[in-house]
């Protein structure tokens, strides 16, 4: 056993060491495919976490009483709240006005909270900068000064009556910008705004006469017996609140969720490319352990255990790389305060990317080790081609193809695994490109009433598409040139007797992008609905469609990369010298 | 009394193709060889010498007849067996060496030791030995790489040897070799032969014959003669 064992890891080393290239690539391939997981899944489990902390840091509260009725009505609403079994500890009720504000030329809905500067029991905000509320001045929610580009010491005019800006803070008890609950008093239609908080002597003068609400803050003896209580227009709990922030990652999420399957997919596909070349490589390799006495098992063994080393290193790569990334793209709402990565990936994420990348490599490699443990072992010592499939029609149509495209036609028919990951390849690749242009189309800003801004969610998608772009692209020129490189070599002897025969370099290299190209005009065409598809039903909200010309552009541009991509290796092929390439 | 055959076969046949393509590459073959004898195939390409080989190795199915190693008939045998049975009692050597690139000598010699579950130590020291036996005691770090045609094919051969089989098949052995290595070779088989290893060598070359005890002609898949040998051999006298 310890034999065998020694055998295996030593054959595994030195293969590795002999096929750098080779290597580098798979790995390549399938840690983008794990680090795009590791960041979707990193950015569920901690979106969550940055609330958590600021709950932990000003006091929030668990659940939060706003009705909608108005003055005293309200005060009676609120005064039983206290006194409720399982309650602990409150502060409140505060005056609450739904009002504007305007900043640097943009006027925005405002939920004004009116404070004491002695801090509450429940529901402290952190001041980040400034101080606390004091008479005249104001307090404004973090998120809500970044998206108005609102600084400590500023004039800001709420309700036309100008007042400077004190500090800026963060709060738990309330959703952060634009989720603050703005509405029109005694309304259940709540619309985005921001929150500030003034001195509560202030918020009557504010609000000119109009009724004012009023906010109560409760803590629970079990935070958690918080969810059995019923959410409406009037009562929020933490989870609730913290379900609203965790919106502002919904699209990043989603986009790297969707990106990380087409990731996924391509580099299962081009994991398959890779190992097609390396089994037909090695198949007198397993003929000659055949011949010393090696059976399948221990064939099988050999393979996959190279291909699962190479699948738990990207595992490992692409954990590190996504969880390095991930606070980068993860930037939690400035309405919020604490970090993202201090602590290490959750388990479910390490046995999800482990999954993942071990799947790959195992699915990509084994019908391949398979198929060479059973093929006959004097076949593959004598390293013979396998003949191509002689179909009446196909040989009836390749009679009156031009040269070059006959020579395409039967490098694919002599290798018609390869065409499919080119064709898989391209469909991929078109289907991601296609769902980009369709989110570029999406709304890239919201109305805050008066004045539209940046949609916060949108910037954080626009970083999760730069990632998935890159990844994407990365990836589809790696398989792409795989795939050219492995034709170019597999066909260098059969592009040689045609050249004997008398076709013209041009027309061998040409016939050798046509091989290229012609599997990947299928998958081009069949990417542009299945992006249109894959967003239709990924997408939460009604979806933009492009313009025809722009998918066709898309289609075409990468029919035109595939083309380009093949042409050099193809002319440098068809370069070489017949005679030399024969006698090899 | 034993049976001192250790190779048989009774109607051996493999047929490729069929109707107007059929091809008899071995046709209806009775053959025995004795333990100890070095049995010479010779004939003309395409004659069916090769496929032989492969029939006595496992390395190929019969599609009649019977093939008898040591007393069991290995034809009937599954693939895991067959395995079992080229690590234990076949060794192997081709004309192209097939070594494994990546393998150091030594490594190369070890590997069917390892195969057949030997502990390491006691691989690694029949190989040093076995390389010492071929004259390539100080090669055994050499990749194939950095080792001539004929000191790659002492490999193959050391590592044909390293778990002590019944029968060593040798396919065109110096098929790949300049004169002086084909030397190296014969002169190793001659070695073997004295020392009464069963050897079956399919060969294109008359002094491979010259040092076989019994020389089988072929052709179109049948034996054409068969006459056993017992003057001079290459390198010395028998």
């Amino acid at each position: 056993m310890a034999g065998r064992l020694l055998l295996v890891c030593r054959l595994l080393l030195r293969d590795l060491r002999r096929r750098r290239t080779e290597t580098l690539l798979l790995l390549v391939a399938i840690t983008a495919a794990t680090a795009t997981l590791t960041l979707g899944l990193t950015l569920s489990e901690v979106a969550d976490r940055p609330y958590a902390q600021t709950r932990a840091a000003t006091a929030g509260p668990d659940v939060v009483g706003t009705p909608l009725s108005t003055g005293r009505a309200a005060l009676d609403d609120l005064a039983p709240w206290p006194a409720e079994a399982g309650v602990t500890n409150h502060s409140g009720p505060f005056p609450v006005a739904y009002l504007t504000m305007t900043a640097h030329d943009a006027t925005a809905h405002v939920v004004v909270e009116g404070r004491d500067a002695a801090p509450a029991a429940v529901d402290r905000p952190a001041v980040t900068d400034g101080v606390w509320v004091r008479p005249g001045g104001v307090v404004v929610e973090r998120a809500f000064a970044d998206a108005l580009r609102i600084s400590t010491g500023d004039t800001v005019s709420v309700e036309g009556r100008p007042m400077r800006v004190t500090g800026t803070a963060v709060t738990a008890a309330r959703p952060t910008y634009p989720y603050a609950g703005w509405h029109h008093p005694g309304s259940v239609l709540v619309e985005r705004g921001g929150l500030i908080w003034v001195d509560q002597r202030d918020i009557a003068g504010l609000a000119d006469g109009r009724p004012l609400s009023y906010t109560l803050n409760l803590t629970l003896a079990d935070p958690a017996a918080s969810a059995a209580y019923r959410l409406g227009p009037d009562l929020r709990t933490w989870q609730s609140i913290g379900d609203l922030n965790g919106r502002l990652y919904g699209d990043a999420r989603l986009t790297l969720l969707v990106g990380g399957w087409l990731l996924s997919g391509l580099a299962l596909a081009g994991v398959a490319g890779v190992v097609a070349g390396r089994i037909m490589a090695q198949r007198r390799r397993v003929g000659l352990l055949k011949a010393v006495g090696a059976g399948p098992a221990m064939i099988a063994a050999v393979h996959l255990a190279e291909y699962l080393a190479i699948g738990l290193t990207a595992a490992a790569t692409g954990l590190a790389a996504g969880w390095f990334a991930a606070p980068v793209l993860i930037r939690p709402s400035a309405g919020l305060i604490g970090t993202i990565n201090t602590q290490p990936p959750a388990l479910r994420t390490v046995i999800a990317v482990t999954v993942l990348a071990l799947a790959i490599a195992v699915a990509a490699t084994l019908v391949p080790v398979v198929r060479a443990a059973a093929t006959s072992t004097v076949h593959a010592l004598a390293d013979a081609a396998t003949p191509p499939r002689r179909r009446r029609w196909r040989i009836w149509l390749s009679r009156r193809l031009p040269t070059a495209l006959l020579i395409g036609v039967r490098i694919n028919a002599r290798r018609p695994r390869r065409a499919r990951l080119v064709m898989v390849n391209t469909l991929i690749t078109t289907t991601a490109l296609v769902g980009l242009l369709v989110l570029r189309g999406r709304v890239e800003h919201f109305d805050l009433g008066y004045t539209a801004l940046a949609n916060p969610r949108g910037e954080r998608q626009d970083q999760a598409v730069v990632v998935v772009m890159v990844a994407l692209c990365g990836l589809a020129l790696v398989n792409a040139i795989v795939s050219t490189w492995t034709a170019v070599l597999d066909a260098r002897q059969p592009l040689a007797v045609a050249r004997t025969l008398g076709a013209t370099p041009a027309q061998a290299s040409v016939g050798l992008a046509v091989a290229q190209v012609l599997p990947a005009v299928p998958g081009a065409a069949l990417g542009v609905p299945a992006g249109l598809g894959l967003l239709t039903l990924v997408s939460r909200d009604e979806i933009a469609y492009p313009p025809v010309a722009w998918l066709l552009a898309t289609a075409l541009g990468v029919l035109s990369a595939v083309a380009a991509l093949t042409a050099v290796p193809a002319l440098v092929a068809a370069r070489r010298p017949v005679m030399e390439t024969l006698r090899t | 009394m034993t049976d001192p055959t250790v190779l048989r076969t009774r109607g051996l046949t493999r047929r490729y193709g069929r109707d107007s393509g059929l091809v008899r590459a071995v046709d209806d073959v009775d053959l025995d060889v004795p333990a100890g004898q070095t049995l010479a195939v010779m004939g003309p390409s395409g004659c069916g010498k090769s496929t032989l080989l492969h029939l006595l190795g496992g390395l190929q199915r019969p599609t009649a007849g019977e093939v008898w190693l040591a007393g069991n008939r290995i034809d009937t045998m599954s693939e895991r067996a067959l395995a079992r049975l080229r690590r234990d009692s076949l060794g192997f050597v081709f004309q192209s060496f097939h070594l494994m690139d990546e393998l150091t000598a030594v490594e190369n010699v070890e590997l069917a030791a390892l195969l057949a579950g030997r502990p390491p130590r006691r691989a690694r020291q029949r190989a040093l030995h076995l390389l010492d036996r071929v004259g390539l005691a100080d090669r055994a770090t050499h990749l194939p790489s950095a080792l001539s045609g004929g000191q790659r094919q002492r490999v193959a051969i050391a590592r044909a040897l390293s778990n002590e089989p019944q029968v060593v098949l040798a396919d065109e052995p110096t098929g790949n070799l300049d004169s002086a290595a084909t030397l190296e070779v014969l002169r190793l088989f001659e070695d073997l032969r004295a020392a009464g290893q069963t050897l079956v060598v399919v060969t294109h070359d008359a002094r491979i014959a010259a040092v076989a005890d019994r020389v089988v002609a072929m052709r179109d898949g049948a034996f054409a003669d068969d006459t056993r040998l017992a003057g001079t051999v290459y390198g010395g006298r028998r």
